[in-house]
Parts: C-alpha cells; sequence; structure tokens
C-alpha cells in the first residue's frame, strides 16, 4: 500500500518568500530521510515553498479564478511530504511517529488511491491511466 | 523548476464519492495532454481523510488522531508534480484543468524546492547526501 505523508508546520502558512529551513532541522530530517530510504520504504519526497510563493485556482460556476498567495484564510498548509510503501496503515503511523517532527508540526497520513481500489465502472472510464503514469515518470 | 498542484478536498471527495463517468473522461483527455507535453512527473489521488490519520509531535512522544479531519477546505484530495518554465506555465495548465461546474473545486500550486534554492546551510555533504537518496529512490520507483 502507498501512503503519502504530509507535514503541515504551523505558521508556514504567513512565511515570507525564500524562506527556507534552519541547517540543523535539514541535517535531522536527512537522517530520518535515510532512514526511510535505508528500509526501503521511500518513493518519493519534496519540500514546498511557502505559499506566498504560490497560487491558487477556484473553479465556481465553472470559471477559473487566480488568486496569488499568501492565502489569509488558510490555517494549515502543506511544507512537504513523502510518498512511502509498506504494508498496512499501522506501519505508515509507526513511520510518520519517527520523523524528528517538531511541537509545532503535524504529519497527516493519507493512503494513495490504486486503480484497483476503484469500482469497476471507474476502473473503465479510467482505462490506460497506469500505463500513463509510466510513461510520464521516466521524465525527471 | 517543478509545481505540486493540491486539488483541495471538498464534501464529495471526503465521502469517497466517485467522479461521473464524464469528468473522469475529461481528466483523462488532461492527463494526456500534460505528458505529451513532457510536463507530467506524478499524479495521485488520495483516499478520504477518515482513512487516514495524524501525528502531532510533543517532544520525544507523538499522538496519533484518526481521521476524519473536519476542516474539508484545509484538506488535500490528490495531487500532480510538473516540471514547468515558471509560475505562469503552471497557472495556464490549471485554468485549463476540466471540473465540474456545481462542486466547489480548488486547486494550489506550490512551487518544489531544489537543490540551488538552498544558501550554505545545506553543505556539500548534505547536497551529496541528497543527490544520493534520490537516486536510490530513482531505482526503487523503476
Amino acid at each position: 500500500m502507498r501512503f503519502m505523508m504530509l507535514m503541515i508546520p504551523k505558521g508556514y502558512e504567513s512565511a515570507a518568500p525564500g524562506t527556507v529551513p534552519d541547517a540543523k532541522a535539514v541535517e535531522a530530517m536527512m537522517k530520518y530521510n535515510e532512514s526511510l530510504q535505508k528500509a526501503g520504504v521511500l518513493l518519493a519526497l519534496d519540500g514546498l515553498h511557502p505559499p506566498s510563493m504560490g497560487a491558487r485556482v477556484s473553479f465556481e460556476g465553472g470559471k477559473p479564478k487566480v488568486s496569488d498567495g499568501p492565502f489569509a484564510e488558510a490555517k494549515e498548509v502543506l511544507g512537504g511530504y513523502w510518498m512511502i510503501q509498506v504494508k498496512s496503515k499501522a506501519e505508515a503511523i509507526e513511520w510518520a511517529s519517527r520523523c524528528p517532527g517538531s511541537p509545532n508540526e503535524i504529519i497527516e497520513v493519507r493512503q494513495v488511491q490504486e486503480m484497483s481500489d476503484f469500482p469497476e465502472d471507474v476502473q473503465k472510464a479510467a482505462a490506460g491511466f497506469s500505463e500513463m503514469q509510466a510513461q510520464a515518470y521516466p521524465a525527471k | 523548476m517543478k509545481f505540486m498542484i493540491l486539488i483541495k478536498a471538498n464534501k464529495q471527495s471526503e465521502a469517497g464519492e466517485m467522479p461521473s463517468e464524464k469528468l473522469l473522461t475529461e481528466m483523462g483527455k488532461y492527463n494526456e495532454e500534460l505528458v505529451n507535453a513532457g510536463i507530467m512527473l506524478a499524479g495521485e489521488g488520495l483516499h478520504p481523510s477518515s482513512k487516514g490519520a495524524r501525528v502531532r509531535f510533543a517532544g520525544k512522544k507523538s499522538e496519533v488522531i484518526d481521521g476524519p479531519f473536519a476542516e474539508t477546505k484545509e484538506l488535500i484530495a490528490g495531487f500532480w508534480i510538473w516540471r514547468v518554465k515558471s509560475k505562469q506555465e503552471a497557472i495556464d495548465w490549471v485554468r485549463r484543468m476540466p471540473s465540474c461546474g456545481d462542486e466547489e473545486a480548488e486547486v494550489e500550486l506550490r512551487q518544489v524546492f531544489d537543490a540551488e534554492d538552498f544558501g550554505a546551510e545545506f553543505t556539500p555533504e548534505l547536497r551529496a547526501q541528497e543527490d544520493r537518496l534520490r537516486a536510490q529512490i530513482e531505482q526503487l520507483a523503476k
């Protein structure tokens, strides 16, 4: 099963453009990242620049409306993620608990949808998606 | 540069409702365009937060809270990772995303950290470690 571990750092919603994590925190996190990799569970990981460098698009009534960050009403925003491959939700939670997080950080653990999780008619309509992914992912 | 495109959750996604065949077909066409343009690096849907959990940290202890989580607007239902030349290119692609007019749909665009974005804090040793990590991840993903 694949899970996303979503890092939610409190306060990141108001971080200025160009904010980078502190060196000691990066060092501790890299040790954790290596432990995930050594265990053979790490599929992907990334850090995200703050929302002040991003944008949002809403589609009310089907029309796209663009707003630049930061987003005043956001109480929680994503700071980064890991994708891991494990045998169970309990194992994913176990890994999340080992993250060197600080008291102002939360990790949300979410199961990734696999094609086989969907009912047959949805699988039919989405046919070709796995092949599409296989074609796309080498393009790193 | 890389952008992570976050598809925000709504009542329907949190209820585990399947999108309509029409929307799925339109999404399939859209994904194909992204792949053909060489932009698509990754894309996944997430099961509702009722199947998830949150971990809070307090010193050496951690606390686990089971989903679902009330603030739907703060949750995500899926994501893409795209390689684009600029934030504007990512915005232009998002504006063309198929959506159901009657559902609330919101997408957040966030720039992904590249090694060049870090300063001296990201020491040569840490950079080498990251390169090694990414090479190994790529092997595992094959």
